[in-house]
């Protein structure tokens, strides 16, 4: 049986391009898509409104994507727990390991392609096949 | 009794005279947070403050003071500070970058002739920073700056945050650079849609098409 | 002699607005929709005309650039500068709701409840915080509350102080809560009663000047609206700086709502309450 209430993810990257190119193939995929360009403005949305699942870039103006994590896990409340996809640039260990101990629930190097995008969203969002 | 109107209060200890800057490097590397976080806003018009700044940045461990420190360098914006702020760029913490590159946003004039270096660093992570400090510059700079990357860059990532800038200006000049790079990383969809659209951005901007 | 492309209405194609909001999205923050899009070709047209910019093109580099502050001249438009009691009234709620028990809790007994106006206009926001206090604030005759209200412009503080206003600014207020707090002043004017008039603070401040600011003390709440979003990014540091060191720690700063502190400054912490996103000095110092 099909869910009713679409799922909501917020993307969170400074850049244009890949938020575009992120909401395309989520929304194509039936998720709703929520942005945000830096950590301080994704603090505002996830308090805002709620989403089941959090794709975060490191590297933003403002606030980067892990101190947002942290800010985000260090609150104690039911939303501190949403599934984070953190993606980066960088894919040296330690940087990994760093997002881990951030707060992140999975880590993928950049440039995603749409459809591992999607098939990442669809699991963290406890999606059937079919 | 509500709404009382009381007299002028004290101030916060900042109706005080100029403070001299032997004092203020003192303060930086002595105080607790709220004097450090004093001394930093204060030292932001004392140009010959920069190297006792940017070793502060170093040591801090309080994001706002950290904070302040940035800013007083970015109001100095001399080729001095943007030289002090440049070396945390590369720094392993991701929030002591993102203050680091939204100090060099902040002093753009200064941190402008710093760009064409920062965009053939050996490292791929600072090459992107440079993209983002591009993107604010006049039209013709980014074109110029991103087509000479654009040929001969090889890091997929570097190229996107270069075609991100382009997607914004839509400058016609760009459409060479722009083509040669999606036919060079034809197996990365999300630069080849990421192209498409700074191409049409660039097309649609072209002389002959103008209405 | 050069010529001036008279822009047809409507003027954008589909990816020229799209351009044109990415591009003020990441600067102002703001966020606009097919729905505001005759509004934003409307405001594109007009400021052509202004700026006599060749083409769109042109007008969009200028924007770009930020030429005189055209960044500014632009989002002034989407912003109500039109200013009366009571707007924006759910961060008056969430005041008298969440703000002041938030920092009642964090404050000794006796200690007065300090709150600014900075941009104050001609008045109207300081007095509709006096005055929502009295009207829906239980605990209001419990504690000692300063008022103060700032700004740039000396002609407005003037105006503040004499407290005199039109029917446009009452527009939003309850006649009981008009009859209750204003007198007749002449035929279409209405006076803000002594009493409470004398119960709010003027003063004229440039939000940049860190002296001016300071002298003022800390404040457990700031509405400081419509004023960043003009200001450069070091600019809007500087305010933010200066709004950090007007705060208690826990103190709380409201901005319009249009504005972000994502576009701001990273000193604040979000809060989020019922009816409004707030942002707070944090409580202890800061620590890596």
């Amino acid at each position: 049986m099909p869910d009713e209430v679409a799922k909501r993810v917020l993307v969170v990257d400074d850049a244009a391009l890949v938020r575009l190119y992120y909401r395309t193939a989520l929304e194509r995929a039936g998720f709703e898509v929520a942005e945000a360009l830096n950590g301080v403005e994704a603090l505002e949305h996830v308090l805002a409104e709620r989403f089941d699942l959090l794709v975060v870039d490191v590297n933003m103006p403002q606030m980067d994507g892990l101190s947002f994590l942290r800010t985000l896990r260090a609150k104690n409340l039911p939303l501190s727990s949403i599934p984070a996809l953190v993606t980066s640039t960088e894919s040296a260990p330690r940087r990994i390991a760093e997002a881990n101990a951030a707060g992140a629930n999975f880590y993928i190097v950049k440039p995603l392609r749409a459809e591992t995008l999607v098939q990442y969203a669809s699991l963290f969002c406890g999606a059937r096949h079919g | 009794m509500p709404l009382i109107r009381k007299p002028p209060s004290a101030g916060s200890g900042t109706a005080t005279p100029a403070p001299d800057p032997t004092a203020l490097v003192d303060a930086l590397a002595h105080g607790n947070d709220d004097e450090r976080w004093s001394a930093a806003r204060a030292a932001a018009d004392y140009p010959s403050m920069v190297p006792a700044l940017g070793d502060a940045v170093a040591r801090e461990r309080s994001p706002a003071v950290r904070e302040a420190l940035f800013s007083a360098l970015a109001r100095i914006a001399t080729a001095q500070s943007v030289e002090a702020v440049l070396p945390f760029l590369r720094s392993d913490e991701a929030l002591l970058r993102t203050e680091a590159s939204d100090a060099l946003l902040a002093m753009r004039s200064a941190a402008g002739p710093y760009v064409p270096a920062l965009l053939k660093d050996q490292d791929p992570s600072i090459r992107i920073l440079a993209c983002v400090l591009v993107r604010d510059m006049p039209s013709r700079d980014v074109a110029n700056l991103c087509c000479e990357l654009l040929s001969s860059e090889s890091d997929i990532n570097v190229c996107a945050a270069a075609v991100e800038a382009l997607a914004e200006i839509g400058e016609s000049s760009a459409l060479p650079a722009l083509l040669r790079c999606a036919e060079r990383f034809r197996d990365t969809p999300f630069l080849q849609f990421s192209i498409r659209l700074a191409i049409e951005r660039a097309r649609s901007h072209a002389p002959s098409t103008r209405a | 002699m050069r010529q001036v492309h008279v822009p047809e209405f409507p003027s954008l194609t589909q990816d020229e607005f799209r351009r044109l909001c990415e591009f003020l999205y990441r600067r102002t923050g703001m966020i606009f929709t097919e729905a505001k899009r005759y509004y934003v070709e409307r405001r594109v047209v007009d400021r052509m005309l202004a700026t006599q910019a060749a083409s769109c093109e042109d007008y969009f580099a200028r924007l770009r650039a930020n030429v005189s502050g055209e960044i500014e001249q632009f989002v002034n438009a989407f912003t109500i500068n039109e200013t009366y009691f009571y707007r924006e009234e759910h961060q008056l709620t969430c005041l008298t709701s969440d703000l002041l028990a938030a920092r009642l809790s964090a404050k000794g007994r006796g200690d007065p409840i300090r709150i600014w106006s900075v941009p104050c206009s001609t008045g109207e926001e300081p007095y509709s915080i006096a005055i929502w206090l009295l009207e829906n604030w239980p605990h209001v005759d419990e504690h000692d509350i300063e008022i103060v209200g700032s700004d740039i412009d000396t002609a407005a503080v003037a105006l503040a102080r004499a407290g005199v206003y039109g029917k446009r600014a009452l527009m939003r207020l309850p006649p009981r809560v008009v009859d209750k707090y204003f007198a007749p002043d002449g035929g279409t004017s209405w006076r803000i009663l002594d009493e409470l008039r004398e119960s709010v603070r003027f003063t004229a401040v440039n939000i940049l000047d860190r002296a001016a600011t300071g002298s003022h003390g800390r404040f457990d709440v700031i509405f400081c609206r419509n004023v960043l979003i003009y200001f450069d990014d070091i600019a809007r540091r500087n305010a933010a700086e200066n709004l950090f060191e007007n705060l208690l720690p826990g103190g709380f700063v409201c901005l319009g709502h249009t504005e972000s502190m994502s576009r701001v400054s990273p000193l604040f912490e979000v809060a989020r309450f019922a009816d409004a996103i707030v942002y707070q000095r944090p409580e202890v110092p800061k620590r890596a």
